[in-house]
């Protein structure tokens, strides 16, 4: 039973994993493949005068060296958003590590040395790597205004503005608060670091070309090869092996549509595989810099937030405005705020361009939006959990009042987690408590087509689109199947990751593919099940309407009888099987905001016992409970794990990650001995994930999505721990002990 | 990775003339946990590359007399933590080397490497100061000893020439009793470079030897001998004003992101105090 929905089973593909049997794209033998290397420069904003390649191309084992004068002009560009990054950097760079050219040879080692001597003569130009210096008057743009024609922003380097707001503007107003606090807090650039890096492969194959990539989205891929590649979807092949990691950094193209050009040029295989130091410069979460004003009445109840939000977004736009809009867009959180004004606005910079990233953009606004809550807390002498109680929205609150009402009983989330941190009851001396509320808006718009395919054993196969890059979809998806249908979890087979094989999914994301995909495999397999009934009704000579098929049973009148019993005498003689199509749709709603409401909510409460070394500034995090609320864990086991690895990677930006620029624009802690990320060393003495289920979410079973939310409220959380330790307030992450001692130091 | 070319040879007599012939183009190779990193991000680029793992003069291992540890230069950080007389009396030793690196380069990285790369962070040199160990050297004329003090010149330089080996790291066996221990400074509890270290010994004659690096081109050892630091019932005042006059050789570097220089000075004054009264502390242990 424990392969069921509701079970642990051990998770499909995990001992591939972590006996290393499992290919990544790097792995994939392919010995005829050219090795790849990235030309950069050594800063972040050049003019590019001339590339020389001649002695690039006398190093033994170099075939060629690409640059932008073997491309089509004008160069083709792409991107999600705005079709913006090209291929090639031509003319001007616009970040550091921005390809100029890239080397084809042998060896690898042949094509890093090339790569050195290539000669670019360029002249390095001021570069804005600051939300001060990208808005100033006169700053240098990073795109012009060509990109956005007809735009009245394009003269600046604000890419767009979103606004969001209710109730009257004069509710606004200071006087309409008993208490109104204001503050500006910062959040830092930081990197997705999946460890797997970012690699891609290509390779022509007959009249179209096959490409092989760590991508999320191998379907939105395909389109943008299409396009550029001018072949019809049936020619362009994307192979998208299980990545190890993604974390949002791994969903739109990067670097394919270089190396596919480079294949077709090169008539053979070609492969880059990318660095530690390059994915810094190819992936990161966008910094923030927020203003919130708060109005209190005295009993704690909001008046208003009002929050402005400039997230300092990199060269190109990949998905980073989205992210923009759409994390900041529940910028007021779970409670009931009777009147709004939230603008955020996307600033573009000369830095590694920003893009998707776990949470995906709502931790920025969380952070600035939960700290200033605690704030008025402290200030009226309240609770901080009894004023967040006092606003939460309680289920169906239109709490975002044109959106999905509230979908939880997010108050028994809260709740458990004060429960499980001992709020209220006596500290230790040196330490302190924190509790905040996290929430994200899931899917907007969706589409997940899958098929499944009853063998005639009883064995089931799987088509899905979804990318498991780590999550579980693979073990998710196959309970599914095998709950419905019968079979035991090791007669299910997966297939994922090949756009010729399987059927479209958009893509995975927005902690999506448990709701989107799990029901369009349920479809699937209910349309299985009908067709059982019907065999059934033959067999047993009964009328369809008295047979009920369901988790993997036939029932007949009294008897219950096992889908492959039915199945087998069924198809008789000739076996063959029974095949189901899932298709689940979450349809576009173009006056919404975010063009659709939520598929559904993440709601996580975290709450934090910490310590706090006055001498050294050192934060232990003694205890970190994270509850999230996820209808029904389908697999409690890869819940848990989930919420573990959101808890602790927003451990990570909340203590030590950042990206350190110099002023060339080029990123000084640029790998991973400056980068730090927690080791295990640095985790909480106890992390204690925990879950509320009512089975209230749209997914199979009663299942929302989750994964996201349990890193949403870390920074807050811990930050209003070291608040209660110490009695200082730090509104700038991550609270590095330096950051913890100069505050303790200077305050009055 | 440039390429270069790789010997690994049988004799300390090969070793040395491979050295001598190849001069400052040459890099001696052993645990290569500093090495390969700079192989592979071009920062080191040798000519060749000599390989000591096969010579049997430089086996790694531990050997003792009544008054004498002799550390092999090849000798691992994981091998040294977990020697019983090297926890037993040189426990600063044992404590620095259980926090270079991760458990994989522990298992690697040797002493000799560690202080022979010469980084002011280096962890195993603020235990070897305290405890006034003596590196032998083998070069074209012979073998010699230096005194650990005169050992560190400067960030990746140190007494060693181009054409010179060190063998082994001798440590006198104190015949009194002392209490030592070492502490660092990190920006996160995982494996990290130190933006402070610091080693402090006392004994039972009152004489106190703090050696802290990373705030400086070189670590520095001070000796103090007053009692005043040693005394468990001394003022904090008293051992305060010590302890400035004691840090106040400290430059740490203006331009680090690890660390500002405010925060290096301010935590060599915390690491300081807590390393005197931890020394003092294990002093008074049976």
């Amino acid at each position: 039973m424990n392969d069921r929905v509701g079970g642990s089973p051990r998770r499909v593909g995990g001992y591939g994993r972590v006996t290393g049997e499992q290919e990544y794209v790097a792995d994939i033998a392919a010995p005829d493949a050219l090795h790849v290397k990235l030309v950069t420069l050594d800063c972040a904003r050049a003019r590019i005068v001339s590339i020389d390649t001649t002695d690039a191309e006398r190093i033994p084992g170099v075939k060629f060296v690409m640059t932008p004068a073997y491309l089509p002009t004008p160069i083709p560009r792409f991107g999600p958003q705005f079709e913006d990054r090209p291929i090639l950097a031509v003319g001007e760079t616009r970040y550091h590590g921005e390809p100029v050219a890239a080397v084809a040879a042998e060896t690898k080692d042949a094509a890093e040395s090339a790569a050195r001597l290539v000669k670019v003569e360029y002249e390095a130009l001021p570069a804005v790597v600051t939300l001060a210096a990208a808005l100033v008057d006169g700053a240098p743009l990073v795109q012009g205004p060509e990109v956005r024609p007809g735009d009245p922003l394009s003269t600046t380097n604000v890419l767009r503005e979103h606004r969001v707001g209710w109730g009257e503007p004069e509710a606004l107003e200071a006087d309409k608060a008993d208490l109104v606090i204001e503050n500006v807090y910062d959040f830092p650039m930081v990197t997705q670091f999946a460890i797997e890096p970012h690699a891609f492969m290509a390779a022509p194959d007959g009249d179209g070309i096959v490409v092989w990539s760590t991508i999320q989205h191998p379907n939105w891929l395909q389109r943008v090869l299409s396009r550029i590649l001018g072949l019809p979807l049936s020619k362009v092949r994307v192979l998208s092996p299980d990545p190890g990691g993604a974390f949002g950094g791994k969903q739109h193209a990067k670097y394919e549509p270089l190396v596919a050009m480079m294949a077709l040029r090169a008539g053979r295989p070609v492969r880059l595989v990318l660095t530690l130091e390059e994915t810094f410069q190819a992936v990161r979460r966008a910094a923030a810099t927020i203003r919130v004003r708060t109005g209190f009445h005295s009993d704690g109840t909001f008046v208003f937030q009002d929050i402005a939000a400039d997230y300092l977004i990199g060269a190109y736009a990949d998905i980073a405005d989205r992210v923009v809009g759409k994390g900041s867009y529940p910028g007021c959180g779970s409670y009931r705020v009777p009147a709004a004004r939230i603008l955020a606005r996307s600033v573009l910079s000369h830095t590694t361009p920003s893009t998707a990233f776990r949470g995906f953009g709502a931790p920025q606004v969380n952070w600035a939006v939960e700290s200033n809550i605690d704030a008025g807390a402290v200030a009226l002498g309240i609770d901080p959990l009894e004023l967040r109680l006092r606003n939460l929205a309680r289920r169906g609150d239109p709490f975002i009042p044109f959106d999905t009402p509230a979908d939880g009983d997010w108050e028994q989330a809260a709740r458990r987690a004060a429960e499980l941190i001992g709020w209220g009851t006596p500290l230790m001396p040196g330490r302190g408590r924190g509790i905040a509320f996290g929430i994200k808006s899931g899917p907007t718009t969706g589409l997940s087509y899958s098929t499944v395919r009853l063998l005639a054993d009883g064995s089931v196969v799987v088509y899905a689109g979804t990318s498991d890059m780590g999550q579980g979809a693979r073990t998710v998806l196959a309970q599914i199947a095998a709950d419905e249908l019968g079979a035991p979890l090791e007669w299910v087979t997966v297939v994922m990751g090949d756009t010729a094989v399987v059927p479209y999914d958009q893509q995975t994301s927005a902690s999506r593919s448990t709701v989107l995909m799990g029901n369009s495999v349920l479809h699937a397999c209910r349309e299985i099940q009908a067709r059982l009934q019907s065999m059934a009704a033959r067999l047993y000579g009964v009328e369809e309407s008295t047979i009920v098929v369901e988790r993997g049973i036939v029932r007949v009148a009294d008897l219950e009888v096992p889908i492959p019993d039915v199945l087998v005498r069924g198809l008789g003689r000739l076996g063959g099987e029974l095949i189901g199509i899932g298709e689940m749709r979450k349809e576009a709603d173009p006056e919404h905001p975010l063009g659709g409401s939520a598929a559904f909510f993440e709601f996580n409460c975290t709450a934090i016992e910490a310590e706090v070394d006055r001498e050294t500034g050192d934060i232990a995090v003694i205890r970190h409970v994270t509850v999230s609320d996820v209808g029904k864990a389908l697999n409690p086991l890869q819940v848990r794990m989930q919420d573990d690895g959101a808890a602790i990677m927003g451990l990570g930006h909340t203590l030590m990650e950042h990206y350190i620029y110099d002023d060339a624009g080029r990123i000084r802690n640029l790998g991973a001995i400056d980068y730090r990320i927690p080791t295990s060393m640095d985790l909480p003495l106890e992390l204690v994930s925990d879950m509320i289920e009512n089975e209230d979410g749209p997914g199979p079973y009663g299942s929302k999505g989750m994964s996201e939310g349990a890193l949403i409220p870390v920074a807050a959380a811990v930050a209003a721990a070291v608040r209660d330790a110490t009695g200082v307030v730090i509104r700038d992450l991550p609270l590095t002990p330096e950051r913890v001692w100069a505050a303790l130091r200077d305050r009055p | 990775m440039r390429a270069f070319s790789y010997e690994r040879p049988e004799t300390l007599a090969d070793a040395l003339a491979l050295l001598a012939a190849n001069g400052r183009d040459a890099r001696p190779l052993v645990g290569g946990t500093d090495l390969i990193i700079r192989l592979r991000d071009g920062t080191a680029r040798p000519r060749i590359v000599v390989d000591l793992k096969r010579i049997p003069e430089l086996r790694p291992g531990i050997e003792t007399t009544t008054d004498l540890l002799t550390i092999g230069a090849t000798t691992a950080m994981t091998d040294i933590a977990a020697h019983a007389l090297v926890r037993q009396r040189f426990l600063a030793l044992a404590e620095a080397a259980a926090v270079v690196g991760s458990v994989q380069i522990r298992n690697r990285a040797s002493l000799g490497g560690n202080i022979c790369n010469a980084s002011p962070a280096a962890d195993t040199a603020t235990p070897l100061l305290i405890y006034e160990a003596v590196v032998i050297v083998a070069g074209p004329g012979g073998t010699r000893r230096i005194p650990i003090r005169d050992f560190f010149i400067r960030s990746g330089e140190t007494a060693l020439r181009p054409e010179d080996l060190a063998l082994s790291i001798e440590l006198p066996i104190p015949g009194h009793r002392t209490g030592s221990v070492h502490l660092r400074r990190t920006r996160r509890r995982g494996h990290d470079l130190a933006s402070v270290t610091m080693s402090c010994l006392v004994d039972d004659r009152g004489i106190t030897r703090l050696a802290f690096g990373s705030v400086g081109p070189r670590p520095i050892l001070v000796e103090e001998t007053t009692g005043v630091l040693a005394d468990p019932g001394a003022t904090d005042g008293a051992k305060a004003a010590l302890l400035e006059t004691i840090f106040s050789s400290a430059t740490p570097s203006q331009g680090s992101m690890r660390a500002s220089p405010e925060y290096r000075l301010a935590m060599l004054r915390v690491l300081g105090r807590r390393a005197v009264a931890i020394a003092i502390d294990r002093l008074a242990q049976p």
